[in-house]
């Protein structure tokens, strides 16, 4: 197990550093530069050489390249080129920002659609699986940025039950009351988005175990239907559903930057997406390998939930089927 | 290196996903013409905001909204909207602008009086207030004023003020309170360039020109030492500023508001529904499908009226941007067939929603620069269109587009994506030009890219572009002569004529300004017939304030200005 788990750290270091170089690259193939958004385009040429030149952009790609692994390895994410401001300082707070919107709708959506996919396997085409179903298609379709300005119009500005917009209120800066009440509606929107997709898998898995051959012989035994499900094939179930969990994770550090945009939560995609038409190239080459880190962190946290449900698998073993 | 004599600046709106950031510049720069400026178009400050009856009230917090951040409110770097605004509330300018854009000394100008130009129109002496001083309580004397000026003149320092003072010979301090400034030639326009922050000598000095924008000073507000009636408490990135009314702030006039909250949204929808909530008391740009909304509710007064500001269509005349190295645009009768073409008051109309003014010259309408009737004036007319490009030699072709000499009348229009207002007057103009016989592909580029491999280098077929005048003189010599080709200089479409070249010297190099009024009228009338561009419209976006708001009507916001919608707000209040 210990030389299974250092095998793979290794394998994500390297994976990683991949990562780097070719975002690294990605991103500086694309044309423009930090200074053609900083500066009017009607300045003269010789203004956007100079602040290049004062930021460091003049150098060579390799140059800039080995000058920010070499601050990276040593825990620096580097600054900002538009003002100078540390990366570190910026992305902490927006992690944990966007965890926090991002925990919560991934926590209501798992609490209900887990059991409820679970339920309407057992009841397949009954009242409540056809309203999940109708559920999962709203939830599909509806765009999220539509749905949260349509919340935002009932809740906030006609019942003035919830806050418009922001995470705290002015003035309750660190309140979990008003926190909580800011989280309401985009979680709602957030989640149901996820409640559709995982409702979908749970109830589908479900299906296909206990459609085979142990199930049934389980039942021709006498067991209780109740036992079936939750001891026999909720165990098998559960793999499927830890792998897509185990894909989904980085999103809780990625964020969602339509909803982000719409209630105003100062998080990770939406602030993704600016600093990408700003090509603040530090800032993009840090939220990368975190995202990076969590792919590598819920493929590997997945691969060990797989040992523990299923005792079938055995982690570094050939033929374990999971590495 | 030529340098370029550029306080225009862009304005260009750029969205990616709905998000907005907008990249245009800074100095607060005046109409020296004592120009009538009637509004173009409707303004409206509701009872809402008049003076109450009860007078000012100090205290209070007003909150702002916006939706781009920060970048350096350092006045030597400022170059982007937001900083911009935020510069404008801390900084003390030497002299500052009235209603009608004059260059002014005010109460909270920190010169005394307005400067002495010489009868030869060769130096200009500036004279300071006796009690001007910094926020950490030093004085504000001549020192700062040249060193302000000549670190902005420095190149290594990069500051998109350089072109401003590149015709400052030299800056002289004669005693504390006076400063001599002494030009190379007669420069009219140099007037402007004096409603100028000053930033500390005494902080700044020993910084290298080449590390000023990796210093704090100007991204830190704990070592941002200012000079206006508000100082910058705290930011916090990607969310709000804070600005508290200054203590030490020496001006006779002091605010009334006690504390500015600058809060930054996702996009302008966000702002506006901020804005309807209460969150917020004033936001400067209302996108124009909301203007309606926002007018529904009667708590929050609507200003409408279009800014300093001009969208156009420029042409490229390099032929080797075309296929086979045949320039579409060569022909003169051509060029006025397209303005001839296009339906300018249709897009005002609908597009715009009224907020907007149509332009023949790039000069603003009503103010002392416009040449009025003496600029050709292209009414919407496409049977004079297809007259005009029938006499020039174009003949339809068997697929319904004009040819010449075998070559299709086809063309790309380029714009910035995600910029729904130039999204869809591309639409208009294809489809205007498509009943004329041209063939039109309006492409949206990402901001960034497009100005890197478009616009700076000079590589396009025609583009859908907008100037902001952030100062109110009429010069146009660094984006229509020929001195200023591309890649170094800002004439993007390689445009050339020479009896314009001569007249844009002519214009700025006397002071006298009947004078420079008939040679401007020149230029327009030129300008309009060869048409280097079609000149759409001037435009704006309406600005909406809350209930909390108060201002004497003298005191109200005014569009037109650069930074004018915080017009006076020093003599602002709110109440709860």
């Amino acid at each position: 197990m210990t030389e299974y788990l250092i095998r793979r750290v290794l394998q994500s270091v390297l994976v990683i550093f991949l990562i780097t170089v070719l975002t690294f690259l990605l991103i500086h193939a694309a044309p423009g530069g930090p200074t053609q958004v900083m500066l009017s385009p009607g300045l003269s040429p010789e203004i956007f050489k100079q602040q290049a030149k004062n930021l460091g952009l003049d150098q060579p790609i390799p140059v800039q390249y080995v000058r920010w692994i070499g601050d990276m390895v040593q825990g620096d994410l580097g600054y900002t080129f538009k003002n100078h401001l540390a990366v570190s300082g910026l992305l902490w707070p927006r992690i944990g920002n966007t965890f926090i919107l991002m925990g919560a709708a991934w926590l209501v959506s798992l609490l209900i659609a887990i059991p409820w996919g679970i339920y309407n396997s057992t009841k397949v085409y009954g009242l409540s699986d056809q309203t999940a179903s109708f559920i999962s298609y709203l939830g599909f379709a509806l765009p999220t940025f539509w749905f949260g300005i349509l919340l935002q119009q009932w809740f906030s500005l006609k019942l003035n039950w919830f806050p418009l917009s922001d995470m705290y209120s002015r003035g309750h800066e660190g309140d979990i009351g008003d926190l909580f009440m800011h989280l309401v509606l985009p979680v709602t929107v957030l989640s149901l988005g996820f409640l559709a997709s995982y409702m979908k898998y749970a109830r589908a898995s479900m299906l296909e175990v206990l459609d085979q051959d142990y199930i049934r012989t389980a039942r021709a035994k006498g067991v209780k239907e109740r036992k079936v499900v939750f001891h026999h094939a909720l165990r098998n179930a559960l793999i499927p559903i830890i792998t897509i969990l185990g894909l989904d994770l980085p999103i809780l550090v990625a964020g969602a930057a339509l909803t982000e945009n719409v209630f105003n939560w100062p998080g990770m995609g939406r602030w993704f997406v600016e600093m990408a038409s700003a090509r603040e190239y530090s800032v993009l080459m840090a939220v990368t390998i975190v995202t990076a880190v969590m792919v590598v962190i819920g493929n590997l946290l997945a691969d060990i939930l797989y040992a523990v449900v299923d005792p079938r698998v055995k982690l570094g073993k050939q033929g374990g089927g999971t590495a | 290196m030529i340098k370029k004599r550029n306080w225009w600046s862009v304005l260009l709106i750029v969205s990616l996903l709905g998000i907005l950031f907008t990249g245009c510049s800074t100095n607060n720069t005046a109409n020296n013409a004592p120009a009538e400026s009637t509004a173009p178009t409707e303004s409206a400050v509701p009872e809402a905001t008049e003076a109450v009856a009860d007078g000012p009230v100090d205290g209070g917090t007003l909150v702002m909204s916006t939706f781009s951040d920060v970048v350096n409110i350092n006045p030597l770097l400022v170059n982007d909207t937001a900083s911009g605004d935020i510069a404008q509330f801390v900084f003390a300018s030497l002299f500052d602008l009235d209603r009608e854009g004059n260059v002014t000394a005010q109460p909270w100008s920190l010169a005394a009086e307005l400067p002495v130009i010489s009868t030869d129109g060769l130096t200009y002496t500036v004279k300071l207030k006796e009690t001007i001083k910094w926020s950490d309580g030093q004085p504000i004397t001549a020192d700062d004023v040249v060193y302000t000026v000549e670190t902005a003149k420095n190149p290594e320092t990069g500051s998109p003020l350089t072109s401003a003072f590149d015709k400052v010979k030299t800056v002289e301090k004669i005693d504390d309170r006076t400063v001599k400034f002494t030009m190379t030639q007669v420069y009219a326009p140099f007037l402007y360039a004096l409603c100028q922050a000053i930033v500390p000598a005494h902080v700044l000095k020993d910084v290298k020109p080449t590390e000023l924008q990796t210093n704090a000073f100007g991204t830190d507000p704990a070592k941002t030492v200012t000079s206006g009636p508000w100082k910058w408490t705290s930011w916090k990135q990607g969310d709000s500023h804070t600005l508290d009314a200054d203590p030490n702030y020496w001006g006779e006039v002091k605010p009334h508001i006690s504390q500015l909250v600058y809060k930054i949204y996702a996009d302008q929808n966000t702002e506006v529904q901020a804005l309807l909530k209460g969150d917020t008391d004033q936001t400067s740009a209302i996108p124009v499908t909301q203007v309606e909304a926002v007018k529904a509710n009667d708590t929050i007064s609507v200003i409408q009226k279009p800014g300093a500001q001009y969208e156009y269509v420029m042409f490229n005349f390099d032929s080797s941007n075309f296929k086979d190295d045949y320039g579409l645009f060569d022909g003169q009768k051509t060029r006025q067939a397209i303005a001839h073409a296009l339906n300018r008051q249709g897009m005002v109309d609908n597009i715009l929603k009224g907020v907007g003014a149509l332009m023949n010259a790039p000069f603003l309408p009503d103010t002392w620069a416009d040449p009025g009737d003496a600029a050709v004036n292209y009414d919407y007319n496409p049977e004079t269109a297809k007259q005009l490009l029938a006499d020039d030699g174009w003949v339809a072709g068997s697929d319904g587009i004009l040819a010449k000499d075998g070559h299709r009348f086809s063309f790309e229009l380029q714009y910035n994506a995600g910029n729904s207002r130039r999204e869809q007057v591309a639409a208009v103009i294809q489809q205007n030009l498509k009943e004329v016989g041209i063939e039109v592909t309006p492409k949206a580029i990402d901001f960034a890219a497009w100005i890197d491999q478009n616009v700076t280098p000079g590589k396009f077929q025609a583009l859908l572009l907008a100037w902001s005048l952030n100062n109110p003189d009429p010069d146009g010599e660094s984006i229509f002569s020929s001195k200023y080709f591309p890649p170094a200089g800002q004439n993007s479409g390689w445009y050339k004529n020479e009896k314009l070249d001569q007249l844009w010297v002519d214009g700025y190099s006397t002071v006298d300004q009947a004078k420079r009024k008939e040679i401007y009228k020149e230029v327009g009338k030129e300008i309009s017939t060869d048409l280097p561009y079609v000149f759409l419209y001037q435009y704006g976006q309406a600005i909406g304030t809350g209930p909390r708001v108060h201002w004497a009507e003298e005191d109200a916001p005014e569009p037109s200005l650069g930074y004018g919608q915080y017009f006076h707000a020093i003599k602002w209040w709110v109440t709860d």
